[in-house]
């Protein structure tokens, strides 16, 4: 596990510079003019970032709204019984709801919950295993197609979340499982 | 769908806010009007003003019956200690800065919020038989100035966001075109062909789309969140330039971004830090079940929205720009 954990820190602090000095290497050996070329695409970068801004405005403060007038806990009450039912553990729920909707949110909600529940119980292990298998999915639909002004999102918001529900119930399993 | 979410999010919101508002109106949760009585110990023991200078570190103490009736609750069992700034004024009567960080009863840390003195909650002292008399100003509409103040932040925060963004997207869609241009995303999407044409059936198997999904989704396996969204976005512009219905998401967008939001995760990184920060025995614990996990939902997202696309109200062909 040691070793694992080693390899895992190397990787993560390689990656980014081994990527760069390939891709730019393997360019300058093809003959690229590699700093006009990069210039060229970097323009882009400015034009997507801007493209993005009134997506991203209108879907952050929906969920601001809905996240500062409480109606989370509202919501909790209401969904409380099934998840009972289903045996998901009630001090995860937070977690599970807000993580689609905010990232920062959810961040502050896994440090919370295993500030109260232990970093290595059931509890603290499922939200963060939860924090770590799920993206926020409002967040990366307002973005990406904000990206390409995409405005009809067909199926991509009930696909994503329905692959959120399923990483939750999948979590459970698996933390379950080994704990 | 997305449009219906959004608007249920905003009005969930704000008629759950008024609701509470409305409710705390109507129980007086905040005490509004009713004066406190409480008591006052500094340093050489109880505080009574006379003779004790101009001002006092003191801890206030409120008694259970007294949290229990101005709050009209139950639910509180202790009394509360607040550590309490008091300087005293002429006529005898004072006022006070009380510290609401880390009190066990959440009315004053709300009270504190909304009457605008961040974590010190403002009062007025009178004396008043063997203890203080306290007053503290109306309280109302929490919730409601809440929802106008997030709302309010978070949409200057959002183009703070979108603006970081270009610094990383710029650096990283250079380097990336240095190597579309030497040929290597073409490579890249070649040697994972048999994936792709299976996930993406209207996307050419050497498109550059194909390239910087999987230079998106690679990224993202490594927990490297900060290179993944150029890589992603520039996935999304070479997607958009197959589409037919400029506006409208295509198949191949919508399976790409399931892949992505439900992402295979090698290095849940920003968890395995927290969980470190906060002081977990073995923070990588989560790796494995993190894999699971996400590998789990990987499958069941690519499924659920190859066989969303089929659905009458989600289909192609079907769908408008609005």
């Amino acid at each position: 596990m040691d070793i694992f954990r080693t390899l895992v820190s190397v990787i993560s602090a390689l990656a980014i510079p081994a990527l760069m000095l390939f891709f730019l290497v393997y360019g300058a050996f093809k003959k690229v003019k590699v700093y006009e070329v990069a210039v060229e695409g970097a323009k882009e970068g400015f034009q997507i970032a801007v493209r993005i801004i009134p997506y991203l405005v209108l879907m952050l403060v929906s969920i601001a709204i809905f996240r500062a007038s409480g109606a989370m806990d509202v919501f909790i009450t209401l969904v409380r019984p099934v998840t009972d039912f289903v045996g998901i553990p009630a001090e995860a729920l937070p977690m599970a709801i807000m993580r689609p909707l905010s990232g920062s949110g959810s961040l502050g909600i896994m440090t919370e919950t295993m500030q109260a529940y232990g970093t290595d119980g059931f509890i603290g292990v499922l939200v963060s295993t939860l924090y770590g298998s799920t993206e926020t999915t409002f967040y990366v639909l307002a973005v990406y197609f904000g990206a390409v002004g995409i405005r009809n999102t067909r199926h991509a918001l009930p696909t994503g979340l329905l692959a959120d529900f399923i990483a939750f119930l999948a979590a459970v399993f698996f933390v379950g499982l080994v704990l | 769908m997305l449009n219906h979410i959004w608007l249920a999010l905003i009005v969930i919101g704000i008629l759950t806010a008024a609701g509470r508002d409305v409710y705390d109106v109507t129980q007086n949760s905040f005490g509004n009007g009713i004066p406190w009585e409480v008591r006052l110990e500094g340093p050489d023991g109880e505080v009574t003003g006379a003779g004790q200078g101009t001002a006092v570190q003191a801890t206030l103490h409120v008694s259970v019956a007294q949290l229990r009736a101005h709050f009209s609750t139950d639910a509180i069992s202790t009394d509360a200690a607040l550590p309490a700034r008091v300087t005293f004024r002429d006529d005898g009567s004072a006022s006070a800065q009380i510290d609401v960080r880390g009190t066990e009863a959440e009315r004053f840390t709300v009270m504190a919020e909304a009457l605008g003195g961040g974590e010190t909650l403002a009062a007025n002292l009178r004396r008043a038989g063997a203890g203080w008399e306290m007053r503290i100003d109306d309280v109302s509409l929490v919730y409601l100035r809440k929802v106008t103040n997030a709302a309010f932040e978070i949409a200057g925060l959002a183009v703070e966001i979108a603006l970081g963004l270009i610094g990383i997207m710029a650096l990283w869609l250079g380097v990336m075109k240095v190597a579309e241009e030497a040929g290597l995303i073409t490579h890249l999407a070649r040697l994972v062909r048999p994936i792709t044409v299976r996930l993406f059936p209207d996307v050419p198997a050497e498109h550059p789309a194909v390239g910087s999904m999987i230079m998106n989704i690679s990224a993202n396996m490594l927990g490297l969140g900060n290179a993944a969204t150029p890589f992603g976005l520039k996935a999304m512009e070479e997607l958009e330039k197959l589409n037919p219905k400029s506006g409208v998401a295509t198949d191949a967008m919508v399976t790409f971004l399931a892949l992505n939001t439900s992402c295979v995760t090698l290095i849940p990184a920003t968890a395995i830090a927290v969980r470190a920060a906060a002081g977990s025995s073995d923070p990588a614990f989560i790796i494995g079940t993190s894999f699971l996990a996400s590998l789990t939902a990987t499958i069941f997202a690519v499924t659920i929205a190859k066989l969303l696309s089929r659905v009458k109200m989600f289909r192609f062909d079907r769908a408008e720009a609005n």
